[in-house]
Parts: C-alpha cells; sequence; structure tokens
C-alpha cells in the first residue's frame, strides 16, 4: 500500500483528506506546519506527501519551502501539492520547486487517490489549468515557432508534448487523451513527465519573463 | 403674524460664466442677472467696490450641491482673455516708456496678467472640458510673453539708467522661465503621486488576498470537501469561492465583455444554478477577445452540459494569432447528435447556426465519456465582425 503523509494547517482538512482516501492508501501520518512537515518527511519517508501549499511556519515560504529544505529527499518521496487557489503564482512556483503535480483542494477522495497513485508509479499529475499554464508560459500561442526540433530542449515543447498538453486542458483524462492520439496510455505519462521536467529545469527567457511578471521569481 | 416670503438660497450655481457669483446673486435676490451684472460692472467702473464685492462674494458664497467628482463648468475662456489683456497691455509699454514714471506703465501689469494666465491655465483649466485643449498653448504663450517683455526692455533699461525696470525684466525673465518650468515639473509630480498611490492599493489588496486565501477560502474549500460535490451547499460554497477568487486574482479590473471574463461569468451562475464544477481554462491572450457569438455559443453549449451532464465540466480557451478556439467538455452519457431529442434542438441552432453565421464553426463530438463542443473563430472575424 502507497504510504502518504498529509501536510495541511487546518486539522478539519487533514482529517477530511485521510477519511476522503483512507480505503485506498496508508496514511502514515500528518503535519501541520513547515518545520513538523520537514521532519515528519525525514522520520517517516513517505511515498507520497500531500502537500498544502500555503502552509504556515518555517521561513515562511509555504509548501515550496518544505520541498525546497526537503530536496534530498525528493527521489523516494513524491510531492503532490494541494492548493485551495490556482492562481499561477502558487502553481507554478511549487512545480518549480519540485512539486510531481497539482490538485485543488476541491478535489473528492477518489480524485486524490487517483493522483496519488498517479505520483507514486513516478508520473506527473497535471490539472486542467496547470496544462493552461503550461502552454502559456512556454508561449505556445503567441506565433513564434515554440516548437522544439529535438525532444530533449529543455526551453521548447515539442509538437506531441503540445498536443497532450492541450488535450489535458480541454479535460481530457491521460487515458483518453492516448486515445485521442492513438498513442498508449504510458506514452502520454512519459510526455507530461517530460514537460514536468522541462517547466522545473528549463531557464526559457519567456519562462522567466513570464514568472516575472506573476511575481514568482 | 404674516409670512415672509422664502428666498432661494445664496449659492453659487455648478455651471457658470465666470464665478457664478452674478447668477446665484439674481437667484437670491430674484433679479434678472443681466440687472445684477450691469450693477456690478457699474460699481466696479465706479471706484472698484464692484470687483471687491464680486471677489468677496466668489470667496464666501458656496457652490451648490452636486456630484464631487464633477467640477464646475466654467463657459469664459479665463485664461486666454488674461492673455489677450497681458498682450495689449504690454503693447502699450513701447508708449509709456518716455513718461517720467519710475516703471513704464503697463509693465507690471502685463505681468501679472501673464502670470494669473500661466495659473490658471494650469491649474484650473485642465479640468474643464471646454478649455482643456487650449490650455497649455495659452500657457507656453503667456511664458513666452514674459519672456519676451523682460529681454525686450532690458538693453534699454541699461542705456537710459533705470535700475528699478532693469531688475523688474530680470523678474520677468525668471516668471517666463517658471511658467515653462514649474508645470511640467508639478504634473510631474502629480502623476507620481498617482502612481503610488495606485501601488499601494495593490500592495494593500494583495495583503487582503494573503489574509482571506488562509481562511475563507480554505473554509469554503472543506465545506466544498464535507457536503459532497453536487450538494446544495457544496455548490453555493463553490459560487462563493470563485467570485470570491475573480476578485482577488484579477489583478485589475479586465474590462466586461471580453471573452475571459464571460466565460467566468457564465460559469458562476451555472454553478449556482445546477450541480455542476466548472472548470475555466484560458491560454493566450484571451482576455484581449471580444465576439458575442463566441461568447454565446459556448454559454449555450455549457448551459446543455450542466443541464444534461452535471458533474465535471471543463472549458479550455486559447487564442493564437490565427482563431479563436473554445472547448467545453462533459462527462454525462454520450448523444448521438444525428439523433438530437427535442429538448436538446438548442445545439444545432444556438450553437452551430450561430458560429457559422459569425464566420466560425462548431463541432459537437459525442463519445461514450462525455460530449466536447468545439468553437473556432478565425481570429480577423473576431475583431472586425464583433460588435462592441
Amino acid at each position: 500500500m502507497i504510504r502518504v503523509l498529509i501536510v495541511d494547517d487546518h486539522s478539519i482538512f487533514r482529517a477530511g483528506v485521510r477519511a476522503g482516501i483512507q480505503h485506498a492508501v496508508e496514511v502514515v501520518g500528518e503535519a501541520g506546519n513547515v518545520d513538523a512537515a520537514v521532519r515528519a518527511i525525514d522520520e517517516l519517508r513517505p511515498d507520497v506527501v500531500l502537500l498544502d501549499v500555503h502552509l504556515p511556519g518555517g521561513a515562511g515560504g509555504g509548501g515550496a519551502e518544505v520541498l525546497r529544505r526537503s530536496t534530498a529527499l525528493l527521489g523516494e518521496v513524491r510531492m503532490l501539492a494541494l492548493s485551495v487557489s490556482d492562481s499561477a503564482e502558487d502553481v507554478v512556483g511549487v512545480i518549480r520547486a519540485g512539486a510531481r503535480g497539482y490538485i485543488t483542494k476541491a478535489s473528492s477522495g477518489e480524485e486524490v487517490v487517483a493522483a496519488i497513485r498517479t505520483v507514486a508509479a513516478g508520473d506527473a499529475v497535471f490539472s486542467p489549468r496547470l496544462a493552461g499554464f503550461v502552454l502559456d508560459a512556454f508561449g505556445t500561442t503567441a506565433g513564434t515557432p515554440a516548437v522544439a526540433v529535438a525532444d530533449d530542449e529543455l526551453d521548447r515543447l515539442s509538437a506531441r508534448e503540445q498536443e497532450v498538453m492541450r488535450l489535458i486542458a480541454r479535460g481530457y483524462a491521460y487515458k483518453e487523451v492516448a486515445a485521442h492520439l492513438y498513442i498508449s496510455i504510458k506514452t502520454v505519462e512519459t510526455h507530461v513527465s517530460a514537460v514536468l521536467r522541462k517547466l522545473q529545469l528549463s531557464s526559457r527567457h519567456e519562462l522567466t519573463a513570464w514568472a516575472l511578471e506573476r511575481r514568482l521569481l | 403674524m404674516t409670512a415672509v416670503p422664502v428666498r432661494p438660497p445664496l449659492t453659487r450655481p455648478r455651471s457658470v460664466v465666470l464665478g457664478g457669483v452674478c447668477a446665484g446673486l439674481a437667484r437670491h435676490l430674484e433679479r434678472p442677472v443681466a440687472v445684477v451684472r450691469i450693477t456690478i460692472v457699474a460699481l466696479t467702473i465706479l471706484g472698484g467696490a464692484g470687483a471687491l464685492l464680486y471677489l468677496w462674494l466668489w470667496a464666501f458664497v458656496p457652490r451648490e450641491r452636486g456630484p464631487a467628482d464633477a467640477p464646475p463648468q466654467r463657459t469664459a475662456p479665463v485664461a486666454i482673455v488674461l492673455l489677450v489683456a497681458a498682450i495689449v497691455v504690454a503693447l502699450l509699454v513701447p508708449f509709456t516708456w518716455a513718461l517720467p514714471t519710475v516703471v513704464p506703465v503697463g509693465a507690471v501689469e502685463s505681468a501679472l496678467l501673464a502670470t494669473a494666465a500661466i495659473v490658471w491655465a494650469f491649474a484650473l483649466d485642465p479640468r474643464e472640458p471646454r478649455h482643456a485643449a487650449s490650455a497649455p498653448t495659452v500657457r507656453v504663450l503667456a511664458a513666452i510673453l514674459l519672456l519676451g517683455l523682460g529681454l525686450a526692455l532690458f538693453p534699454g533699461t541699461l542705456l537710459a539708467g533705470r535700475p528699478v525696470v532693469a531688475v523688474l525684466c530680470v523678474v520677468l525673465v525668471l516668471l517666463g522661465i517658471a511658467g515653462f518650468v514649474v508645470p511640467p515639473v508639478l504634473a510631474y509630480g502629480r502623476s507620481r503621486g498617482v502612481e503610488r498611490a495606485t501601488l499601494a492599493r495593490e500592495e494593500q489588496r494583495s495583503e487582503i488576498a494573503a489574509h482571506l486565501h488562509d481562511s475563507v477560502l480554505q473554509t469554503l474549500a472543506i465545506i466544498q470537501n464535507r457536503a459532497g460535490a453536487g450538494s446544495e451547499v457544496a455548490r453555493i460554497a463553490r459560487a462563493q469561492e470563485r467570485e470570491l477568487r475573480d476578485w482577488l486574482f484579477a489583478g485589475t479590473d479586465p474590462f466586461a465583455g471580453d471573452l475571459a471574463t464571460e466565460l467566468r461569468t457564465i460559469a458562476r451562475e451555472l454553478e449556482l444554478e445546477h450541480a455542476v464544477r466548472i472548470e475555466v481554462v484560458t491560454v493566450g491572450e484571451v482576455d484581449a477577445i471580444e465576439s458575442h457569438a463566441l461568447a454565446a455559443a459556448a454559454r449555450e453549449a455549457l448551459a446543455n452540459a450542466a443541464r444534461h451532464a452535471g458533474g465535471d465540466v471543463t472549458v479550455y480557451a486559447e487564442a493564437t494569432p490565427d482563431a479563436v478556439e473554445v472547448f467545453v467538455r462533459d462527462r454525462g452519457p454520450g448523444f448521438d447528435a444525428a439523433a438530437i431529442p427535442d429538448g436538446r434542438l438548442g445545439i444545432r441552432e444556438s450553437i452551430v447556426g450561430r458560429m457559422s453565421r459569425a464566420g466560425g464553426r462548431a463541432v459537437v463530438a459525442a463519445t461514450p465519456d462525455g460530449t466536447e463542443v468545439q468553437l473556432r473563430l478565425p481570429r480577423r472575424t473576431t475583431e472586425k465582425g464583433g460588435p462592441t
């Protein structure tokens, strides 16, 4: 069973999430602030951390601070960001700090479980909104050819990745994206993970400018 | 006891010729305006009492109550009159030069009039639509007059040995330069003040946003989570959350009527009415697009999804240089587009028909997992053809 740590400062919310996912995963602990979260991650080494973006404590950096202080463990502990907001600041901020996905707090228990499973398997969880941010950030609509020639180019999305992102933004599940593009689900997951990596690593000028404009950096 | 007739209050009207004194006085005394004006002018000519009375009333009689943001409307082009008077008086100086006065008659008077014109044109005229356009020109001309007068008289003062006039010339030149330099500097300072105020407001707003974020939005999320999707409570909480979020994260107020705002408004309305959760995602400059046809078709598609499918609905709007596309996807049981039941006739007419009339196209793609309505409008049509 997947071992999950719930990090959120609202105990009612933690209890709610716990009740919603307990049947499918093992909740190994809870934490209510940055310091407690970093400690719990280090001690418990859960498979997946459900991480609130707006977390009090520490140096005031919220969920992103937990990510930065646990960087060494990111290989074995996967972080799934939970946020009540879908503002670009919050979403892209935690993703760039190392989270493997992002879901809103309004998600149902089943959706959270599905997201936990995806992240635990090493894949990325992209909500339609996050996909929209990615398309915006990589300037795919600006008219300039933003399509990467080689797949490993960090600053651009490949044509396929763009298609996948667009379908996710349109509300398609991975399975439906795969059916639509006549590719396997595994391939879709590979594309999404590649986009996540680019989002985290790219120093693309437009991405930086875009982030600055939204006060992300 | 005999009833004392109540006079109208002594106030100055908001739409005036010069100061509104005569009009206000006439109304209060219940006499024709012309009589009051002639009296004032006559008193002015006979020793100046009229002018003093006018200024005194101007200063102390309150202005009629009105909307605070509407400045009084003045018909008289005061700054231009002052400027013309200054020029006329300045033209007298060559003739009064030889007269045995300490300072030539007209020089000081002209300087005062020109300075008054500059002050008036800078301080009062820009707020009045009738005079705002001419104000900068008047100001510059008055400043040129001051400079010109000072420079023209200066050589003469040296030759004739009139030190007082020489000092006056220096003052004139300084006033002229000030007329050029001071108003732009003041205007710059004023605009900086406005900028600072905007910045402060913006900061305050993000502070409020941060606070609300941790409290109200969280609570609304918890309510939704605990109440279960589709319940009445969750629906209201979600609608409230969306409204608050729009207000918090909108940054500057987008102008109403753009596509992104309209889609969000439609989503909010439908979420209140139906058990549905609508996520609106926009990519590109969707907020710069105005298209009534596209918004109306999207509304129809969303209403259909909310009514017949419910649950989670995703709206994706993307603007590229060539076209604007809107996708509305629901998770309801799919339907055969060819065999549309009566209740769904709306789709064919209000979505497909509307889009093709606007020069775009609409496709309704039904699958077992849900329905997707795809709307596409070429960009040229949205820029020129859309009603504004």
